[in-house]
């Protein structure tokens, strides 16, 4: 398969939201009592949830939102994390034991407490609170990986000729380094992703999501509810969780495989 | 490093870790903007009512008096009462939580930890001849599922449809339902643990005393569980540590998810009711928790696997 193509099953997931969203009989946070758990129909495509909230209306927002609150937390990511973990590695010494050992604690760590403790000084937490208790730890995978491909190139022979020419350490980063880094790094926005649409989904489960509603948390907690009474509520929950992170990790994967070509590659300047 | 040093090492930087996180917890409800007791009793408590509260959570005093309060509350296992519920001293309500959780996510460590070594065998054994590569990608395609979607689709499937586990919320469930949650948890910590065990009997496999084991007339099951298993320790413990936290947040989703009693269902209650000292004990409660369960991996995996020991 081309690697092109592994973005494609996300680029579906944004159509069909952005589709959905759009052809919608209601907004997402419209009730309609009389219609509450109604099973799928011609005229409710994915049926009813609690107080008769119109399902396809809800997904298709919550993937939206969730969709780009994971990019938007992805790249904020590796934004500050590459350079962290780079400068780290250039750095040697305790810098970098003390950067790689905290890297990995926080990937170990429980992000829930984090998110709670955070979470529980704000009166209403929004989808931004979740987005910054999100970026609290999404730095450490990308800053972990920045560094462990430092510690091979810093041995390159361009980085050796940077630094003899007399550049700085922020120079030979920013003009030698990052470029270099850039393609590898990039690997990691797809399970960063993945891993923040469902985290997402978790807090909205447990309670802890967005006022208005709409996640695909929420509808995971609906769905959990009336389990017996209207099982479609679940099934559209969890189909829509595991298709958003499925394809978000897929296309993480279209990245992993260009870097061969994008590697090694020395920067003038 | 010798095995003390190494112990007192892990020791002084759980202690960090474990000083920052309540640290963390004080700082980020007294310098975030919002006063504590506004969070308590919403914005129309009269101003008596308000100075009660700013008195019991101790609001009134300077930050660094509050701080080695905190600190000294934490180190004797004494934050003060329950919000919610007056009288009852909030680690005493965190004392009652831990036990159900524990069980619980030790369980799942348990079941996790033996279909992960079952799963691992079977893909890297001659059992399953060329079938071994579907163990491999079920692994990759389990380690990929967010629980949140398939632990609710297995309780509707299980619970619901074939009715051989008890349904969530079941008073009466038992044994039984704790196992099945237990497994539920598990699964995902099976596929690491198993993808992790099968990469490092692949890699053994590449060392010649396998080969010497089968030679010596050993079954591949023998080969297999007594000769590579053990030898492949260090990163199988190793990846269990990764997977604490994860493990954690997935045994507060499974609470929920069960209406189980335990730290997750406690955390999500104070949290709802703003019950701040239970609150900030049953966080500190979890971090430790993990923390000592994390620098206890590692320090085994520094006994099992002297490559580690750098």
């Amino acid at each position: 398969v081309s690697r092109a193509l592994r973005v494609l099953p996300l680029g579906l997931v944004v159509f069909l939201s952005i589709l959905g969203a759009w052809i919608a009989p209601s907004a997402p946070e419209r009730l309609e009592p009389r219609l509450a758990w109604c099973t799928p129909s011609a005229l409710r495509p994915l049926g009813c949830g609690e107080a008769g909230v119109d399902l396809l209306s809800v997904v298709s927002h919550a993937e939206l939102s969730g969709i780009a609150l994971a990019l938007a937390v992805g790249l904020g990511g590796l934004a500050v994390g590459t350079p962290l973990g780079a400068f780290a590695a250039l750095a040697r010494g305790a810098t970098e034991r003390v950067v790689g050992r905290a890297c990995d604690l926080i990937q170990a760590f429980p992000t829930f407490l984090l998110a709670l403790v955070v979470l529980s000084a704000v009166r209403a937490p929004s989808r931004v609170h979740l987005g910054l208790v999100f970026a609290l730890t999404a730095w450490a995978p990308f800053a972990r990986l920045a560094l462990v491909e430092t510690r091979v190139l810093r041995e390159a022979a361009f980085i050796e000729a940077a630094f003899a020419l007399g550049l700085g350490r922020a120079r030979v980063l920013a003009r030698h380094l990052l470029p270099n880094l850039l393609g590898v790094v990039a690997v990691q926005l797809g399970s960063a992703g993945a891993a923040i649409v469902v985290a997402e989904a978790a807090f909205a489960f447990v309670g802890m999501g967005p006022r208005d509603g709409v996640s695909l948390g929420g509808v995971l907690d609906q769905g959990v509810l009336a389990m017996l009474r209207a099982p479609h509520v679940l099934l559209v929950g969890a189909v829509s969780v595991f298709v958003t992170s499925a394809s978000m990790l897929l296309a993480g994967t279209a990245v992993l495989d260009s870097r061969a070509r994008a590697r090694p590659r020395a920067s003038f300047g | 490093m010798r095995p003390l040093a190494v112990a007192f090492a892990r020791a002084l930087e759980a202690s960090a870790v474990f000083l920052l996180l309540a640290t963390l917890v004080f700082f980020a409800l007294r310098l975030l903007p919002g006063d504590p007791a506004t969070l308590v009793l919403g914005d129309q408590a009269s101003p008596s009512e308000m100075a009660r509260v700013r008195a019991q959570l101790h609001l009134d005093e300077p930050l660094v008096a509050q701080y080695v309060r905190f600190l000294r509350g934490i180190g004797t296992l004494d934050l003060g009462d329950s919000f919610r519920s007056p009288g009852v001293p909030a680690f005493r309500r965190i004392a009652f939580a831990l036990g159900p959780t524990a069980e619980l996510a030790g369980l799942a460590v348990a079941l996790g930890g033996a279909m992960g070594l079952a799963l691992a065998a079977l893909a890297f054994g001659p059992w399953l001849g060329a079938r071994r590569t579907w163990i491999e990608q079920g692994m990759v395609a389990l380690a990929a599922s967010p629980l949140i979607a398939f632990a609710p689709v297995l309780t509707y499937a299980l619970a619901a449809r074939a009715r051989v586990v008890p349904l969530p919320g079941d008073p009466d469930a038992g044994p039984l339902g704790l196992v099945f949650a237990s497994a539920l948890l598990a699964l995902p910590l099976a596929a690491h643990v198993g993808r992790t065990a099968r990469a490092s009997l692949v890699e053994l496999g590449r060392g010649q005393f396998l080969t010497v084991a089968a030679a010596k007339g050993a079954t591949p099951g023998r080969v297999v569980f007594v000769h590579a298993l053990p030898a492949a320790s260090g990163p199988i413990l190793a990846v269990i540590a990764t997977q604490l936290g994860a493990l954690l947040g997935g045994a507060v989703v499974l609470e929920r998810l069960f209406e189980r009693w335990g730290l997750g269902t406690l955390i999500l209650e104070a949290y709802a009711s703003r019950d701040l000292p239970v609150l900030e004990g049953a966080i500190v409660a979890a971090g430790g928790l993990f923390v000592i369960v994390q620098s206890l991996a590692g320090f085994l995996h520094g006994l099992v696997d002297p490559r580690g020991r750098s």
